[in-house]
Parts: C-alpha cells; sequence; structure tokens
C-alpha cells in the first residue's frame, strides 16, 4: 500500500486545490437558503422593520445570490478540473508502474497471480483506485462539508433544531450500516454467481461440439439454469436491500422536515424565529441529509476502490525474481553455445512438487540434443531453467561457462532462444510477427527465415502474403501453421543456443522433416536442443537424452541407446515396432 | 425528447459511480418493434407490473401533495395561525409514510419483475444457443455471442428491473408537479420552466461535446486493454524475445495518450454536475426573487414560494434523469435486438423419423460432396463403406478433410450432396440424439467442463454407477490422473482444465467416451499430446473398448493406426489410397513414403 501511497504524493497540491474548489461550491448552496430567509424574513414580512416590506432588497439580495451561483459554477468546474488532471495522471502512473513490474515478472510469479488476474488488475483495478482517489478528493469533501456547513448553518439559525438532526442522524446511519453491512458480503455472493454463469456459458460456447456429440443439450440447460437461478436470486436481494436505502432515509428526512415545522411553529409562536428561518431550516436538513445519502455512495466505492487497491499493492510490491546475481563469477567469452547442468534441482514453488532431481548434463557448442520422456517427466521444465524461465531450486545452470544467475537477463535471452510449446502470435501481420525475433529484419532475411522453417509457402498463399493480419491470436490459421510462424520467428533470431520445447508437434512428419534437414544445413553452429515425442523427431540427434520421473535414465546416441537402454526401447517399439527392418 | 439527449447513460463497466455523461449510446435499428417484443415478456408478469403501476403511482402523488401541505403549514405560520398546525403536520406525517412504503413495494416489485424476466429470457437464450447448428457458432464470433448473453442480458436486466419504472414514476411527478405549480401562480411556474430549457440546452451543447471525447476515449481504451490482454498472456513470448522494454514503451505511449483525452472527457462529463447544480440555483433564486416579488404584489402566499422550491426540484430531476434513462433504455433495446437476433436464429435440425438405436455400427459414406464455405469444396465424391466392429484409420496432412468427415457423420453439417449411412439408414432420417447416443468421440481440444471429475467422467450419464466409472478409469489409464489430485474424482476441474496438463486432460476425455459406451467410436487426434508410452497403455485398453464397435481414427502418428482393419489415406478432400498397413507399404504409394518419412526421420 505504501508503494501507491507514494505515487500520490506528486499531486498533493492538484488534490488540495480540487479539494478546495469542492468547498466554496458547497459553500454557495448552503448560502443560497440564507439569502432566501432574508428575502422572506425581510424583504416580504418585514420582521425586523415592523412589517413593512422591502421590494429593494428583494431585487439587491435577488442579483448577489445570481452571482454568487455563477461563481459557485465556476468552483464546481474548477474542482472538476483539477480532481481529473490530479486523479487520471495517479491512475496512469500505477498503470504504467503495474504493467512495467508485471513485464518482467519472472514466470514463477506470473503463475503465481495468473495472467488473467493481471490483466483484471491492470485494467479493471487500476479504474477502480482511480475512481476511488477521485472520489476521496471531490465527492467526500463534498459530503463532509454538507453536513459539517448544513449543521453549522442550521444550528445558526436556531440551535433548538440541531436536536432534530441529532434525532434523525442516527436513525440514517443506522440505515446505512444496515444496508452496506448486508450488501456488502452479498456482492461478493453476486461477483461469484456472475462469474459462475459466465463460466457456463464460455465452456458451453467453447465446447458445444462435445455437448452436442454426449447429447447433453438438457443437462448443460439445467446446470445453466440453477446457476441462472441462483445469480437472479442473488440480484434480487442485493436490489432489496439496496432499495431501503432511499424510502428508509426519505421517512426519516421527511420526518425530520414535519418535526422542523413544528418545532418552527412553535418557536414562531414564542418569538426569535421568523417564517423564512423555518424554510431555510427545511432546506438545510435536506441538504445535510442528502450529505449523508451520497456518503453511502462513497462507501460503496471505497470498499470496492480499497480491494482494488490492495490487489494493485500486491502486484507493486512484487520485486522481479530475475535479476543479475553480480556476486557469481563470470567466465571469459570464449565459449560460445554451452549449456552444463550441475546438480540441478527443480521444485514448483506452489505445491512444492519436486519435478527435477539432480540433474547433470554437458551440452557442446553446435550439438543437437533431443530431450525424450513420459509427459509431466519435466522435459520442459529443464529447457525452462537455460533462458533463466525459471530459477533452479537447486545446483547450478551454466551458459557459455557462466552461472545464468550472473548473466544480465537480456544477454541471457539473446544467447539462448525458445520456441515456446504454445505458439503465441500476436495480432499483427505475420511479417512483424517473424520479426519478433530481429526487429529492423530485412525482407530477404524473413523469407529465409520462414522458409526453412517451411511456413514460407502457405504464407504466400495467405490473401495479403506476409502482409496477411494474424486475426484473433492466431485462430485464423491452423495449429501447424502457427508452429511454423513460430518456429520462423526463432530462427531468425539465430542465436547461440535455440530449444524447441516440443514445438513442432503439429506438424506433420513430412514437413517436421523437411524443418530438420533445413536445420541442420542452414543451422549448424548453433546448438539445438529439441524436446519432442516421436522417435523419428529425435534419431538423427546427436545425442539423445531420456528423462524419466525428473532425473535422466539414459543418454547416448540413437544406436547406443537401442542397444542400452530398456525405456528408450520401450518408446521406440510403442512407435515403430517391428517394422524396424523396413 | 430527440435522440441527441443522452446525458447520463451510465456507462457499464467503466466506474460505474462516477458521473458518466454523454458516454455513447448505441441506437437499436427497430427500436419500436424490438420493445414491443421485449414487453412481450412482461405479459405473463401481470400481476406484478399492476402492482407496480399501482406503488409508483401512489409515491408519485403523496410525493407531489406532500409539498402543497407543507406550504400551508407555511403560510399558517405567516398568518399566525398555530392551531391550525398540528393537524397538517400530522396528515404530512401520513403522507411521508406512505410515499416511503410506496416507493419501499415499487423498490422490491421492480426486483422481482426483473429477477423473472430475466431468468427466463436468459435461459431462453442459453437454450437456444446450445441448439444453435456448428455452422451458425463457426461463423459468428465466440466472444461475440458470449457479449450477447452476458453484457446485452445485464443491460436489459437492468432497464427492466429498474429504468422502466423509474421511467413512469418519473413522466408521472413531471405532470403531477406541472399540475401543481400552474395551479398555484402560472407566471411563476412558466419562469420555472425558463430554467428547465436552460438544462435542456445546456446538456445537448455539452453532450455533443462530449461525445466525441468518449468515443475517442473508448477506442484508446479498446487498444489498452487489447494491449494488456496480448503481452500478458503472451508474456512468455515477450521475455522470451527480450520485448519488455519496446512492449513498456509500447503501452506507456497509449496510456498516455488514453489519461490525456480520459481528462477531457471527464472533465466536460463532470462539469455538468456543477453545470447543473448553478441551473438548480438558478431556479432556486427565480422562486426566491420572484416568488417574493409575487408575494409582495400579493399574487402568492409565502407559502407557495416554500412550496415552489421543493416543486421546481421535483420538476426539474425528472428531466435530467428522462434523458439518462432514455440512453439507457436505447442501449438495453439495442442489447435486446441482439439477443433477440440469437433467438431467431434457425435452431438445429435434429429430427429424424428412426429414434431406434444404432445396433450394428455399419458406416457407409456415398458420394460425399461438402464445402463449408460456398464455392470452396473441402470433399470430394467421398465413398467409404466401414464394416460393423471394424477399425479405420484417416490419415493424410493437415487439410486434407479427416476432420470434417468426422464432423459430416456427426451431423455437424449439412451435406452437399451424397449420403451418409449408418445401419443401412440415412442420417438425416435419424434423430440427431440418437445418431450421437451411439457415437462416442474424442476430439482434438480436450473440452472439459468446471465440475468435478467425477461428473466430467459421467458427462454421457450421470446415473452411470461409481464403480463402472472407477473400472472405466482404470482401463483409461486416467486412474493415476485422478489418484493425484488432491480430492480425487472430487477434485472440481478449474475453468478450462487449467490445473491439468494437457495430457492429462486428454486422458480424462478419454475415460469420458469409454463410459458413454458407444456403438461407434472417433479418436480425432485424440493421443496427440499423450506421450507415446502412455499412449501405448491407452491403444492396450482401446483394443477392449474397440471390440464390437466401429472405429474412426485420425491421427498422425503412424503407430497409433498400424493396426488399423483399413487406413485411408487423404488429400485434399479426395481418398487416394486405401488398404492394410501391410498391403499400403507394399503399393509403395503414399502412404509408403509417409511411413518412410517417420521411420527414416531426415532421410528422404
Amino acid at each position: 500500500m505504501g508503494n501507491l501511497l507514494k505515487h500520490l504524493k506528486k499531486y498533493w497540491l492538484l488534490a488540495l486545490l480540487a479539494s478546495g474548489f469542492m468547498v466554496a461550491e458547497v459553500y454557495v448552496d448552503l448560502y443560497q437558503p440564507r439569502m432566501m430567509q432574508r428575502i422572506v424574513d425581510e424583504g416580504i414580512l418585514g420582521v425586523s422593520s415592523g412589517g413593512v416590506s422591502n421590494l429593494d432588497l428583494v431585487i439587491s439580495t435577488g442579483i448577489r445570490m445570481l452571482l454568487i451561483v455563477i461563481a459557485g459554477g465556476l468552483c464546481g468546474i474548477g474542482s472538476a478540473l483539477f480532481t481529473n488532471i490530479a486523479g487520471q495522471n495517479y491512475g496512469n502512473d500505477i498503470r504504467k508502474a503495474c504493467f512495467e513490474k508485471v513485464m518482467r515478472f519472472s514466470f514463477e510469479q506470473t503463475d503465481r497471480f495468473s495472467t488473467g488476474s493481471l490483466i483484471t488488475r491492470i485494467t479493471n483495478d487500476v479504474t477502480q483506485l482511480q475512481q476511488l482517489v477521485m472520489q476521496m478528493i471531490r465527492g467526500l469533501v463534498r459530503c463532509v462539508m454538507f453536513f459539517i456547513g448544513g449543521t453549522a448553518a442550521l444550528l445558526s439559525l436556531d440551535l433548538s433544531f440541531g436536536t432534530i438532526v441529532a434525532c434523525a442522524f442516527p436513525l440514517i446511519l443506522i440505515d446505512i450500516i444496515f444496508v452496506v453491512w448486508r450488501t456488502n458480503p452479498l456482492f461478493t455472493v453476486l461477483q461469484e454467481s456472475l462469474d459462475r454463469l459466465n463460466g457456463i456459458i464460455q465452456e458451453n460456447v467453447a465446447g458445444i461440439r462435445v455437448v452436442k456429440a454426449f447429447v447433453q443439450e438438457k443437462t448443460e440447460a439445467q446446470r445453466f439454469g440453477e446457476a441462472n437461478r441462483h445469480l437472479v436470486d442473488t440480484q434480487f436481494n442485493v436490489q432489496v436491500m439496496l432499495s431501503f436505502l432511499r424510502p428508509v432515509m426519505n421517512i426519516v428526512l421527511n420526518i425530520a422536515v414535519v418535526g422542523v415545522l413544528y418545532v418552527g411553529s412553535v418557536q414562531v409562536r414564542q418569538g426569535g424565529v421568523a417564517p423564512g428561518m423555518v424554510m431555510a431550516a427545511i432546506t438545510y436538513i435536506s441538504q445535510i441529509l442528502n450529505g449523508m445519502m451520497m456518503l453511502a455512495m462513497i462507501f460503496q466505492t471505497l470498499s470496492r476502490g480499497m480491494a482494488s487497491a490492495k490487489r494493485l499493492g500486491e502486484v507493486l510490491e512484487t520485486e522481479s525474481s530475475i535479476v543479475r546475481d553480480d556476486t557469481l563469477p563470470q567466465a571469459s567469452e570464449a565459449q560460445k553455445g554451452t549449456v552444463s547442468f550441475r546438480g540441478v534441482r527443480f521444485a514448483y514453488a506452489h505445491n512444492g512438487k519436486t519435478v527435477l532431481h539432480d540433474i547433470n548434463l554437458d551440452i557442446a557448442a553446435g550439438e543437437t540434443l533431443a530431450i525424450i520422456g513420459a509427459t509431466g517427466c519435466g522435459k520442459s521444465t529443464l529447457v525452462n531453467l537455460i533462458p533463466r524461465f525459471y530459477d533452479a531450486t537447486g545446483g547450478q545452470v551454466l551458459v557459455d561457462g557462466t552461472d545464468v544467475r550472473a548473466w544480465e537477463p537480456s544477454r541471457l535471452r539473446e544467447k539462448v532462444t525458445m520456441c515456446l510449446q504454445k505458439s503465441e502470435l500476436f495480432s499483427t501481420t505475420i511479417r512483424d510477427n517473424i520479426a519478433i525475433g530481429k526487429p529492423g529484419a530485412s525482407q530477404e532475411e524473413i523469407e529465409a527465415a520462414a522458409r526453412a522453417a517451411q511456413a514460407d509457402d502457405f504464407i504466400r498463399q495467405q490473401p495479403e502474403g506476409y502482409d496477411t493480419p494474424v486475426a484473433e491470436r492466431g485462430m485464423s490459421l491452423s495449429g501447424g501453421q502457427r508452429q511454423r510462424i513460430a518456429i520462423a520467428r526463432a530462427l531468425l533470431k539465430r542465436s547461440e543456443i535455440l530449444i524447441f520445447d516440443d514445438s513442432t508437434s503439429a506438424l506433420d512428419l513430412k514437413t517436421e522433416a523437411k524443418l530438420y534437414e533445413a536445420l541442420s544445413r542452414d543451422y549448424g553452429d548453433v546448438t539445438k536442443i529439441i524436446i519432442a515425442q516421436r522417435i523419428a523427431s529425435v534419431q538423427n540427434a546427436d545425442r539423445i537424452v531420456v528423462l524419466d520421473g525428473g532425473t535422466i535414465a539414459a543418454c547416448g546416441s540413437h544406436r547406443e541407446l537401442m542397444a542400452s537402454s530398456p525405456i528408450y526401447r520401450d518408446i521406440y517399439d510403442s512407435q515403430l515396432r517391428e517394422e524396424a527392418t523396413a | 425528447m430527440s435522440g441527441a439527449i443522452q446525458s447520463r447513460a451510465a456507462q457499464q463497466g467503466f466506474g460505474r459511480r462516477g458521473p458518466n455523461l454523454g458516454a455513447p449510446t448505441e441506437k437499436p435499428k427497430d427500436g419500436r418493434q424490438t420493445l414491443r417484443r421485449l414487453l412481450g415478456y412482461f405479459r405473463p408478469e401481470l400481476k406484478y407490473v399492476i402492482y407496480l403501476a399501482l406503488s409508483v403511482v401512489l409515491a408519485v402523488a403523496a410525493g407531489v401533495i406532500a409539498p402543497r401541505l407543507q406550504s400551508s403549514v407555511i403560510d399558517d405560520l405567516v398568518a399566525r395561525e398555530f392551531d391550525a398546525i398540528p393537524p397538517i403536520l400530522g396528515m404530512m406525517l401520513c403522507v411521508y409514510i406512505v410515499n416511503g412504503v410506496a416507493t419501499l413495494l415499487q423498490g422490491f416489485l421492480s426486483a422481482r419483475l426483473g429477477q423473472r424476466v430475466i431468468y427466463r429470457l436468459r435461459a431462453e437464450l442459453f437454450g437456444k444457443v446450445i441448439n444453435l447448428p456448428i455452422p451458425y457458432l463457426d461463423s459468428h464470433s465466440h466472444g461475440d455471442l458470449m457479449s450477447r448473453m452476458t453484457n446485452d442480458a445485464e443491460n436489459v436486466s437492468n432497464v427492466i428491473s429498474s429504468s422502466l419504472s423509474s421511467l413512469f414514476s418519473g413522466v408521472l411527478t413531471l405532470i403531477g408537479t406541472l399540475v401543481m405549480m400552474f395551479s398555484y401562480s402560472v407566471p411563476l411556474t412558466l419562469l420555472t420552466c425558463v430554467t428547465v430549457l436552460l438544462s435542456v440546452l445546456v446538456t445537448r451543447v455539452m453532450s455533443a461535446l462530449m461525445r466525441r471525447y468518449y468515443l475517442k476515449r473508448q477506442v484508446l481504451l479498446g487498444q489498452l486493454n487489447g494491449i494488456v490482454e496480448e503481452k500478458v498472456s503472451a508474456g512468455k513470448t515477450v521475455t522470451a524475445y527480450n520485448l519488455q522494454e519496446a512492449t513498456i514503451r509500447d503501452f506507456a505511449e497509449t496510456s498516455d495518450a488514453l489519461t490525456k483525452t480520459g481528462i477531457i472527457a471527464d472533465v466536460i462529463g463532470n462539469a455538468m454536475g456543477p453545470l447543473m447544480n448553478m441551473i438548480n440555483n438558478f431556479s432556486f433564486v427565480i422562486v426566491a426573487a420572484f416568488g417574493a416579488w409575487f408575494a409582495l404584489r400579493g399574487m402568492i402566499s409565502v407559502g407557495v414560494i416554500s412550496a415552489f422550491i421543493i416543486y421546481s426540484k421535483q420538476f426539474s430531476r425528472p428531466i435530467n434523469e428522462l434523458a439518462q434513462l432514455y440512453g439507457q433504455i436505447q442501449t438495453a433495446v439495442a442489447g435486446a435486438e441482439r439477443i433477440f437476433s440469437v433467438l431467431d436464429a434457425e435452431s438445429e435440425d435434429k429430427s429424424g423419423s428412426r429414434e431406434l438405436p444404432v445396433h450394428e455400427g455399419v458406416i457407409e459414406f456415398k458420394n460425399v460432396n461438402f464445402s463449408y464455405v460456398p464455392g470452396k469444396q473441402v470433399i470430394y465424391d467421398f465413398n467409404l463403406r466401414v464394416e460393423a466392429g471394424k477399425k479405420i484409420a484417416l490419415v493424410g496432412s493437415t487439410g486434407s478433410g479427416k476432420t470434417t468427415i468426422v464432423n459430416l457423420l456427426m451431423r455437424f453439417y449439412e451435406l452437399d450432396s451424397g449420403c451418409i449411412t449408418v445401419d443401412g439408414a440415412d442420417i438425416r432420417d435419424i434423430s440427431c440424439d440418437v445418431l450421437r447416443d451411439a457415437v462416442g468421440i474424442v476430439l482434438q481440444d480436450s473440452v472439459l467442463f468446471t465440475d468435478t471429475v467425477r461428473n466430467n467422467l459421467k458427462y454421457a450419464d450421470r446415473s452411470i454407477s461409481d464403480k463402472k466409472m472407477i473400472e472405466a478409469a482404470e482401463s483409461s489409464n486416467c486412474d493415476k490422473v485422478v489418484a493425484a489430485l488432491p480430492d480425487g474424482y472430487d477434485t472440481v476441474l478449474t475453468a478450462a482444465g487449467a490445473n491439468l496438463s494437457q495430457g492429462q486432460r486428454q486422458l480424462l476425455t478419454i475415460g469420458r467416451a469409454f463410459l458413454s459406451y458407444p456403438k461407434i467410436l472417433i479418436l480425432d487426434e485424440a493421443t496427440s499430446s499423450v506421450d507415446t508410452r502412455t499412449e501405448k497403455q491407452i491403444q492396450n485398453a482401446m483394443v477392449e473398448l474397440m471390440k464390437n464397435r466401429t472405429s474412426l481414427i485420425i491421427a498422425h502418428r503412424l503407430s497409433t493406426i498400424r493396426d488399423a482393419d483399413q487406413i485411408v489415406v487423404m488429400e485434399q478432400g479426395h481418398i487416394i489410397e486405401t488398404g492394410t498397413h501391410e498391403e499400403l507399404l507394399k503399393k509403395k504409394g503414399d502412404y509408403y513414403r509417409l511411413y518412410m518419412t517417420q521411420f527414416a526421420g531426415q532421410a528422404t
């Protein structure tokens, strides 16, 4: 939370100005009934001049009121101006700070928050916080002013009116507290049931084929019906609770008006209070109580805004765990393209499950190393340690002889290129998606990379070739096509170490074979680490690592492993079996 | 009231409480027709509508009478007739209580009405969506459909539950107040109306000014959210390619632009408040000053001034509100229009005279031609007969039409020409429910539902016993996946099954297909994310499952399909080879080449 306040400091003067103008605007509102009272009591009834009315006074007071009203309006606009400058710039600062933080998070940290939650924080929560700050600057000042100023003005008319406010005040407070107390937990329930309903809709729209294939339309409609029922019932409860707020307040306010009239009539009878004062008192009462009504709304913004502030504070407090460690020794730049694992262990922080045990492995420059193993055996985790997407929980990972933690992260990632399991394409043109690998690359370079990735042909068949936009996060392209664009992007970068994290799974065999051929021909000097499921994808590698249960079960060439590793043979058999003679 | 006045249209989802004047309002295409149809949903709730109308009338009547009573109290004060005051105060008390209770009832009834109507509307919409034909869902964006079911339904719900009764109450108050004011003093009423005209004028000018900036802000906000959404979700790529700095710069630029536009838009928007306040104060001044002038001339009493102060407020509030309500209702009617357009779409034709369950599972494709989009044919003259209990594998490169064949068999799409028969009956004559009940399917995308593992496995039929479920889980190797979950079969899978790996999810979908005991089994790349050793175990189990079942298998891995009774090699919608694995290898055709690439790796 301290972080959020620190950002706010810059705007204290603007906020003060905004509040000042607001005070002036409210003051004008509070001054009106007073002037009216003068018009009635002095102008019409001539209370102090023995019943002689005074038209000039009416006119001059009227003109003065007009001028003050205009001044009040200008103050209000001034307040809006400064509030928005302060509030929105503050929101902008927070938004940018959060986004920057998130961009620098380690994958571990991103996983912990979940991407969905991070997106909501940067968009929705920032808006809520901004709203909160602006409410505090303007709304709160306005309410408090109406309340305090109104009470003061009322008491200045006659102290006996104070008792009426003193009676009405706790009643309204109870009403507000009751409604806020009852509805606040309901809002959480409401959000949950709304999420549930949206979840069901989303699942059904996305999984419509499954629903239809299993003939579950009726069951799904029933499941939706339950969620729908729950949502509308909760909505109903919230609305009923909220609808208590205004009528109850109105009743209290109106009873207070009746009270003022009654007390007023007694006072007028005794003398000392003039009828105009009673009229002014009625107006003040409604201003005071309206101020309290606004307070109830501000409470809501406050509770929503505080929840958002907490969530944003969490993001800002988190320091990226991926930073360069200066204390570790840096090897000379003599080695290029080597990777070593020394007693590497890894456990996920969120569930403490150990995924890798004591991995020792040296990969030479220019070598092609393949990794094969069952789902969940830790293949992906192992390679994720090389560009420091995650940090090993024990042991050391070395790139070019230097501990990965000793490299500047951006320098390390220049050396290591990872082609991901899930190809993430951006909503821009195919060309720009490939050019991410090397900003400013020439058309020839891009095409060469696309050719090697076996993507050139289908890209040319797209309506606008390389300039075809990738729609809705790559949905316009097939899985295999997206993978090839992602591969082209990785190849364009041409770094020392290239990692394929199961990134050819959607390619058919012919295409995959051609890709590997191009790789060994044009990228011979690059160290290649390939994770794959298919024996055909890995058997021509210099060495193949068989990973099993988080440890290296075997390592060697295809021929060696066929002879020595029962697991490898098992995999081989499952895929190719007796046809080995063909 | 013209369409230009849309001052306080609440902008959904973006700072709900702040004054969001001039937010862009959508205009429905055929508002009257849609509104009439929307009102049709109220017909079954006529009882509530009548009660609601009565409570509104009661509340408004009490609200309009009260200032009149107050005015006579003030007059009695001025005239020093103190004894007449207490009875009037008693009446006032009664009137206010009636007003309060009626308002409470109004809130309760409109909430109830909204709840009932929106429940039905949403249920109807959902029922429609899941019964839409697949081609409809292909040609309409899922995001758009989602937003119709959530945002649009929400807007309509808001209008139903509050705006309509506010509108009715507003109009009544306007009329009642006007009548009261005219009955007191025609000239003072006309003077008060001047301020109303002023406020309408100001609103009109300001909202025109605002709309431009709000629109601009909306566009920038969309861009900014787009950046956040895309770059945070693709965080791995951003990091892997060292794009953080560039992305942060990009974001900051858009964020700054948004802030600049946002400040202008909101300053204009927020200025409306003080401006309206100023106009209200003008009317206060007019009432006080001119009222006094009229009072001095004996045209009105002092009490009338006090009544006018209240009436002029009561009068200007609905006018400001009506503009806002008008915008809200327009947005909602536009939303309702979109909802109705979905409701009006044709449902999937599931009809079929043959209700008998599929017995044998003989499938035959006869001269099937098919295109998703007219003019772009994807299946050409497809002929294939699959005998009962046989295992057929479809192979071919991406885009060769394998998945399409499965889609056609499931009756997800209509053929261009030719026919598909199951057990000799044209599938168009078999009702979809019967046909699909007979087919078990495992798709490329492993779709699971937010529910317990148990309910996901028993998806086809909840009444299946746990014993059978566990057996099926064992034979499909999902039992190991389930054992690793915190609550076993009772573990609730989170949205989209995110707590499972792709492979684990696929295992569960296979287990689900096991439990549907189908006559015909379809596996569309079912094992692509499962490693080959696990796949082998699944396959062993599947031999059991596929006994006496007709099976259609699509796979990239030749190892998956080698045991098939018949392999069908497809290319661009044509069958180019058929035969057993051995036959096709001997033939040394396309299958042989495909196989050799697999076996010989890069050596071709």
